[in-house]
């Protein structure tokens, strides 16, 4: 049984996503665990404060108890009462390189988790399931790591000054011809840090009087961009074409609010892949918005880049676009190339302007050389212009683990988000509770995973995040999906119901509200 | 921004009452107050009414009309930490959808409390004044509005 999609005529291959609706059974129940927990919170703060209970959080000194108070407690409830619970799942210390199995140091806590002792026991081999590690490029070994380590040698370690001053090495000129070669853009300029990019471009590309189009479920970095370049932004729906075409035609005909001008620049911030959704974007429906109402569009390619594709190349060439159609293309080092740092490509008047304006470029330091060479290695390695293979194979073997995965998921029965493409895999926790005890189980039982809850995600749609690479190998996913299938059985997580037809859109409120600027 | 944070939503508790299920939730929690009230011996019927009406109405103006800010940070700068949840509902914008049930739901509860004491006037008392202390909060002329400086920081 298939959807009819909308401007099907677009897309050269089937688009499926599916996010399967929260059963009304476990929203009541997930309502219930969070009310108990809240009541079981004022409770145990009651006790802290007439000192029955020990009170383990920073207060503030007795000196200073009169003054007026430098933090309001109730902010923190949720830290103190829910988070502290079940903080063992989160920052876990590592101690080898983050590839398809990792070690970790094990910890111990007697106080509920206020405070730990490490055992000295270091858990070697656990499956790690929670690295952006979509090509299996953080090793230790390898060309990438010997090309590395002789521009170690050579050029050093740091850089030491801005790209504008002293920080422009030949390596980030070789770097900038690559990436726009791979990307199949004019020209690209690197930055050292992927959240410095989104954030200190966006200012320098839009500002006041500019409207800018975001999506709902955008990145912080995306975010705190367009919060600091005083644009007005207008959210649009998840992935939802309709929500942004009735936007732009609301801007194009209204203006700006007061004035009715015409808007100086409409700016549309997607990304490629969504992190916490495993959502693709509809690109080529965007595009086509975008040249319809004369638009820019900015797309963020942090998780996609390297991860989609037959070649590898992203979302345009998942979908086998143009890379001209896209004003803005952005993306991270960080994810599919073992290194860190992002870039933004695009046509060489945009670029030039950027190096002079943007603040990552005038104020940051350069890239360091050694990762500059990581990022060389790693994408002439999936260009194939190495003289391997490898890249070509890494790449069809990541797609060919995402779709095993999320084929044995469904079929166990999980609810699983997402496009079926997207290596990475939000199965479906809801309550509170099975939060803390999925991430324990799976550490038992030596795979490490990403749990999330509210309020990172919506307080009905907490999840556990698997991101798959190209280094798994069959056994090891085989072997994660029996422990998978054990603790859903345990935890009953298996909520699916396995609807023929899946919903294509992601079911949000009706009318929802947006805080207003005055 | 709050580190990990999935959706680029300023304060979740503005959306937290228009989640799926909440309503059905929060009819079953009543229900199971009534319930558990109506097993004690001790109480007749309009007593367990009255009862379930008062403790209702209590909660209802503790957790949304008395309690300030949010349980977690946000990133808007303080702007909600003043405003009680009712206040922060929606942002602010009055005659939603979540805001009409949540002021419906205690009248109703006033109605069939009222016929099950059968209208005995201890009881008409009581039920009036609790359902006064919780719906005069509610009235649009109210937003943000701290009579006699109570609950102002």
């Amino acid at each position: 049984v298939n959807h009819i999609v909308h401007n099907g005529g677009l897309y050269k291959r089937p688009f499926n996503e599916a996010f399967e609706e929260t059963p009304m059974l476990v929203a009541v129940l997930t309502y219930l665990g969070y009310g108990v927990l809240t009541l079981f919170g004022y409770l145990r703060d009651f006790m802290r404060q007439w000192k029955i209970e020990k009170c383990q959080n920073a207060t503030e000194r007795e000196e200073q108890k009169d003054f007026v108070p430098l933090y309001q407690d109730f902010e923190n409830f949720y830290t103190r009462n829910l988070y502290m619970r079940i903080r063992d799942s989160w920052n876990r210390p590592i101690c080898s390189v983050p590839g398809a199995k990792v070690d970790m140091m094990e910890r111990v806590s007697h106080d509920y988790n206020w405070t730990f002792t490490y055992t000295g026991r270091v858990i070697k081999g656990v499956i790690n399931m929670g690295s952006y590690n979509y090509l299996g490029f953080a090793q230790k070994a390898g060309t990438c790591q010997k090309a590395a380590a002789k521009v170690l040698s050579q050029y050093g370690a740091g850089v030491c000054s801005t790209r504008q001053e002293m920080g422009n090495l030949d390596k980030h000129e070789e770097l900038e011809k690559l990436v726009a070669r791979f990307l199949g853009v004019e020209s690209a300029m690197t930055y050292g840090m992927g959240f410095a990019t989104n954030s200190m471009n966006i200012p320098a590309l839009v500002g006041k009087g500019c409207l800018i189009l975001s999506d709902e479920l955008n990145h912080a970095s995306l975010v705190l961009g367009a919060r600091l370049s005083g644009a007005t932004i207008r959210i649009f729906k998840h992935n939802n074409m309709q929500s942004l075409e009735k936007l732009l035609k609301d801007a194009i005909v209204h203006g700006q609010p007061r004035t009715r001008r015409p808007w100086k620049k409409i700016l549309i911030l997607v990304e490629g892949i969504y992190s916490m959704e495993g959502s693709i974007v509809r690109l080529p429906e965007v595009i086509a918005l975008k040249k319809k109402y004369k638009s820019y569009l900015y797309l963020d390619e942090a998780h996609s880049i390297g991860a989609l594709g037959p070649r590898g190349r992203g979302v345009v060439d998942y979908f086998g676009l143009n890379p001209e159609d896209v004003d803005v293309m952005m993306g991270t080092f960080t994810k599919s190339f073992g290194a860190a740092g992002g870039y933004i490509g695009g046509k060489k008047e945009l670029i030039d302007y950027l190096r002079i304006c943007s603040h990552s470029a005038v104020y940051a330091t350069s890239m360091s050389p050694p990762v500059v060479e990581q990022i060389i290695t790693s994408v002439k390695c999936i260009m194939g212009e190495d003289g391997a293979t490898v890249g070509k194979a890494r790449v069809q073997q990541l797609a060919e683990n995402t779709r095993y995965f999320r084929r044995r998921l469904k079929e166990m029965g999980f609810i699983i988000y997402g496009n079926e493409d997207s290596p990475i895999v939000p199965l479906m926790l809801y309550m509170p509770a099975k939060i803390g005890a999925f991430g324990r189980e799976m550490l038992k039982r030596n795979i490490g995973v990403v749990v999330v809850g509210f309020p990172a995600t919506p307080i009905i749609e907490s999840r556990a995040r698997f991101c798959l690479s190209a280094t798994h190998t069959k056994e090891m996913l085989d072997r994660t999906l029996k422990e998978v299938d054990e603790v859903g059985d345990l935890l009953q997580l298996k909520y699916s119901r396995h609807r023929l037809v899946p919903l294509l859109d992601r079911p949000f409120d009706e009318t929802t509200y947006e805080e207003t600027e005055d | 921004m709050n580190v990990g944070v999935a959706h680029s939503e300023v304060n979740p508790n503005t959306r937290v009452m228009n989640s799926r299920g909440m309503w059905l939730t929060y009819a079953l929690g009543v229900g199971l107050l009534h319930i558990v009230l109506l097993s004690i011996p001790f109480f007749s019927v309009p007593v367990a009414w009255t009862l379930t009406n008062v403790i209702h109405n209590l909660g209802m103006y503790v957790f949304l009309h008395a309690v300030k800010g949010t349980p977690f940070e946000t990133p808007d700068q303080g702007k909600a930490r003043l405003l009680t949840h009712w206040e922060q509902l929606d942002y602010g914008v009055q005659f939603t959808s979540s805001r009409k049930f949540f002021t419906i739901s205690p009248i109703i509860l006033y109605f069939l409390a009222s016929f099950y004491t059968k209208y005995d006037s201890t009881h008409f008392i009581l039920n009036t004044a609790s359902l006064l202390t919780v719906l005069i909060p509610k009235l649009p002329q109210l937003h943000g509005v701290r009579i006699f400086g109570i609950n102002k920081y």
